[in-house]
């Protein structure tokens, strides 16, 4: 018992020494990485390993003789919490989340350290100390407390009411509801019934099981099936059209979009609303391809209200590209993140 | 900032005075002699310190042994990886010409020839690569380190996170074995490689004395010349060419986050440190190993460092991790001034209120698109007093470009796709690519402009007039000052339609400057706050403490950009700051006194209680 307790113990000293560390950069902040797409999972296990650790170091301190007020472990655990979701959490989570983590985090603590009447009694009594103050020290803090709370409340109201210049929040849709049809290139497509022409299997059908077994899935970098080259001259049929999609993407597309299909091409950097980031299961993973082919044909200027049209420079891609030059880019952006559109029904 | 502007001023008059005792045959000797005595002595106070002692090796190397040569089944995955993810760039041959090479700028990397510029390797060497060394910035895996980071300001991105690490070596041994033609990077006959020991060498701190060595070492290197006197990439290296005869430009310092070798670590002196030691293969950097001690070196990486862009306080800018470029706020806020506001950038009231800076992106959304925009960011600052706003606006720009001439289509025509303003086709060979055509395109005006929507007060939210020009539902005022000194004010009414002209405003809105130096351009504009009447029908008025849209556009005359053919940003904000009410002094003390009251009831009900009292 002893020996797993330490082994906690050891491993919540190095975590939170470590992140301590990353915090004030006295190891470089990128100590120990976030992996795009397994961030809830790997923040999950972090805190875990930190919950455990810290029920280690406190049983060693324990057994040390080292008694760590239950008082002093309910707040500190707490402040860890609103720690780790500031600094730790990449993108950053806005303050208004944060406070309703913190609120439930507060509840949850004060749950633990009121569970029974003896822990409850433990709990409150430093405060009861200090308001009672029995012992100089007390005095001295309870005057300190006197003065500090109004001034450190008032001087927070003050900076929340002085005028701040903070970007105002509007609220974009990201995928608006498509209409029953579009016009491209002076024919009509029905959304519910077209079907991208060149996602066929070699008997010239249209098969979505056919053509996804041509890419395999390892981690987030999706490579082909061995023996499933586009570039291979003798490709046919969906292959060959999945290299004519990437040539057409890669002249137009990866600017905004990047090169691994991500969102992050060149020029993504100045540009709000975001390009959208294909490899994330949010995106066209759980779209339809006849909603691609309305969002590419008519770009941002397309959009309903509700996707801010005015905003987003997403290119009507019908002034560039040819009705089947569209179907095939948007039969190399499901090859290349190995998804499946999603199907009407 | 004080000490490098004086440095940076200082240098300037050294450059100019350098070239003009060169124009001249009587040569100031004391100059002369004077930078040479100062080199002397830097270098006999450091001299033989360093990490290589052969005496053939360039300070800081050692010899290192040829990495062995990846199996098989290595090279094999790796194809699949090449053939999935970098071949739409980097062509079936490796030969830098896939599909998306030809509007790139620059373009991707040739791979025949094994010329790989970020190295730790001496110059015209192949970089490290080691099938078997997976450690991420070990200084001993160059090509690993470089397609795990990407190279930032080129197309290339970073790949952690998407290859594993496994992935990342396997392409590297197809790339460097299969697609590597001219070299062999196990061929001890022809090969050796000569390592920068990175780890064994310790940076000079970057304190007053380095600084001012490296100033007078980039001068006496030779480092502006193509650097630009104030390290914009502005030097007389107009149209330098790489080995492959493509245009290339000098790296601009003061954005480090744009350098190929930053590694996704912009502010950190060793990155600079190992450019400048190991020179940029295949391009006209060279290596400064053999003619610098490492000393010398660090002193030059410290100033070069120093130069990157720092916030007021003068701490490095944050960068953002997803887009490793300066984190971006969607807001210019504009402060009050009481009186006249000046036209000098270096003002109190100007170096008071902070730079905001706002990324430029190209215009690809509508023909011609603008694949490769030379001005990707400017940095904004605004102050306003009771009659005009003021907008200072700063950019870096390699060269000052005036059309000769007569443009031959009017200020207010957007459409001049007729005029030989075209976007690049989408597959022209190397002759005709984006690369190839950089610096010869016919030269037109530098601009700059920015709209706000007309009527704003008026637009239920969250419309707004389209980022391009407004709409026709909603039109944008649009200001746009050329450089060959116009400042014109229109109406914009769609993408695609050129701008109506509005005379009556343009005698009311003012250019307070507009200056070209060293790399940068500095243009000053006011406007009026209001019109005379309360009439705001043709223009937009400014009500303090709102937010109004606010889009910005660039054109750089030596990139061909004219019309759309342009750098655009995101919709920004700009608000005018109200003066601070008095309420928000009133309320907090109000509060406070509350806290007391509070504080005093509760003390009397313990005290109470303890003595058993009930109230």
């Amino acid at each position: 018992m002893k020996a797993l307790m330490s082994v906690g113990a050891l491993i919540g000293v190095v975590g939170l020494l470590t992140l301590i560390g990353m915090i004030f950069g006295v190891v470089p902040s990128n100590t120990v990485r976030l992996v795009e797409g397994y961030m809830p999972m790997q923040v999950l296990s972090e805190l875990a390993i930190f919950v455990a650790g810290f029920a280690g170091l406190s049983y060693l301190l324990n057994s040390m003789g080292i008694v760590f007020p239950r008082f002093w472990q309910g707040i500190l655990f707490w402040v860890f919490i609103q720690t780790y979701l500031k600094f730790r959490i990449y993108p950053p989570i806005p303050f208004s989340v944060r406070a309703m983590y913190g609120t439930v985090s507060f509840v949850a603590v004060f749950m633990w350290v009121s569970a029974n009447e003896e822990d409850w009694k433990k709990f409150k009594q430093p405060i009861l100390n200090v308001l009672d103050a029995n012992t100089g020290f007390h005095k001295a803090l309870r005057t300190m407390y006197l003065i500090l709370l109004p001034l450190l409340i008032g001087g927070f109201s003050f900076l929340t009411m002085r005028p701040s210049v903070d970007e105002p929040i509007e609220l974009r849709t990201v995928h608006p509801a498509p209409p029953a049809s579009t016009k491209v290139h002076g024919k009509t497509y029905t959304l519910q019934t077209s079907q991208n022409p060149y996602r066929v299997n070699p008997e010239g059908k249209y098969d979505q099981a056919y053509s996804n077994k041509l890419i395999v899935e390892q981690s987030m970098g999706r490579l082909m099936a061995p023996n499933a080259n586009p570039w291979d001259e003798k490709a046919e049929g969906y292959l060959k059209y999945v290299r004519e999609g990437g040539e057409i993407f890669f002249q137009n597309c990866h600017f905004c979009h990047g090169d691994n299909l991500n969102g992050r091409g060149l020029h993504a950097f100045a540009f709000n609303p975001i390009p959208a980031n294909f490899t994330d299961p949010g995106t066209i993973a759980q779209l339809q391809e006849t909603f691609i082919f309305w969002r590419v044909a008519k770009g941002g200027i397309g959009l309903p209200t509700e996707g801010f049209p005015w905003a987003s420079v997403m290119p009507p891609w019908e002034q560039h590209l040819t009705t089947d030059e569209i179907w095939k880019v948007i039969l190399f952006e499901y090859w290349h993140t190995g998804y499946y559109p999603r199907t009407w029904d | 900032m004080g000490l490098i502007g004086n440095l940076t001023n200082n240098l300037g008059e050294q450059v100019v005075r350098l070239t003009m005792s060169k124009l001249r045959t009587n040569v100031k000797p004391t100059l002369v002699i004077g930078a040479a005595l100062g080199a002397l002595l830097f270098s006999a106070s450091v001299g033989g310190v360093g990490v290589g002692h052969a005496a053939d090796l360039p300070a800081g190397f050692k010899s290192g042994e040829l990495a062995p040569a990846p199996p098989a089944d290595m090279i094999e995955a790796g194809k699949r990886v090449y053939f999935t993810k970098c071949v739409w760039c980097h062509g079936v041959d490796g030969a830098g010409d896939g599909p998306g090479a030809d509007r790139l700028w620059p373009r991707p990397r040739n791979f025949n020839q094994g010329t790989f510029k970020i190295r730790h390797t001496a110059s015209g060497e192949l970089p490290l690569f080691n099938y078997n060394e997976r450690q991420v910035d070990s200084g001993k895996n160059d090509l690993f380190d470089t397609v795990t980071h990407g190279l930032p300001g080129s197309a290339m991105p970073p790949w952690e996170g998407i290859l594993s690490e496994e992935q990342r070596s396997q392409v590297l041994s197809f790339v460097t074995t299969q697609l590597v033609k001219d070299r062999k990077f196990t061929d001890k006959q022809s090969e050796t490689q000569t390592i920068l020991q990175m780890s064994d060498l310790k940076p000079v701190e970057a304190n007053e004395e380095s600084l001012k060595r490296g100033a007078a070492l980039i001068v006496d290197k030779k480092c502006i010349e193509c650097h630009g006197v104030e390290g914009r990439g502005d030097g007389n290296a107009f149209n330098l060419k790489d080995d492959w005869g493509f245009s290339i430009q000098p790296a601009n310092w003061h954005k480090c986050w744009n350098f190929r070798g930053s590694r996704q670590d912009p502010y950190n002196v060793r990155n600079i440190f190992r450019t400048f030691s190991t020179g940029v293969n295949g391009t006209p950097m060279p290596s400064f190993a053999d003619n610098t001690t490492v000393e010398e070196r660090w002193d030059i990486a410290n100033i070069v460092n120093s130069l990157c862009e720092r916030d007021v306080e003068g701490k490095p800018l944050s960068i953002d991790p997803l887009t490793d470029k300066p984190k971006i706020n969607f807001v210019v806020p504009s402060a009050p001034i009481e009186g006249e506001i000046s036209n000098d950038p270096e003002n109190e009231m100007w170096k008071k209120q902070g730079r905001r800076y706002v990324a430029m992106g190209g215009q690809i959304t509508h023909k011609p698109r603008n694949f490769v925009n030379r001005i990707d960011d400017i940095w904004v600052r605004s102050l306003y007093n009771e009659k005009t706003v003021v907008y200072l606006i700063q950019w870096d720009d390699r060269t000052k470009s005036v059309a000769e001439g007569k443009l031959p289509w009017a200020p207010t025509q957007v459409n001049v796709e007729n005029f030989g303003v075209k976007e690049q086709a989408p597959k022209t060979g190397e002759e005709g690519s984006i690369a190839a055509a950089q610096n010869n395109y016919a030269v037109y005006n530098d601009a700059i402009g920015f709209q706000f929507p007309i009527k704003w007060q008026e637009i239920p939210a969250p419309f707004k007039p389209r980022f391009l020009f407004g709409d026709a539902k909603f039109n944008a005022d649009i200001l746009k000052w050329e450089a060959d000194g116009s400042l014109r004010s229109f109406k914009g009414t769609g993408w695609d339609q050129d701008f109506e002209e509005r005379d009556d405003f343009e005698e009311k809105v003012k250019l307070l400057k507009a200056e070209w130096k060293n790399g940068q351009w500095t243009v000053m504009i006011s406007r009026p706050l209001r019109g005379d009447k309360d009439d705001y029908d043709d223009y937009t008025r400014f009500d303090v403490g709102k937010y109004i849209p606010m889009v910005f556009f660039a054109w750089d005359g030596h990139n061909g950009d004219a019309g759309r053919k342009m750098a655009v940003s995101a919709f920004y904000y700009t608000i005018l700051q109200p003066p601070i009410p008095q309420e928000v002094y009133i309320y907090p003390a109000v509060i406070a006194v509350g806290v007391v009251l509070l504080e005093g009831w509760m003390l009397t009900r313990r005290a109470n209680k303890k003595k058993g009292k009930v109230l």
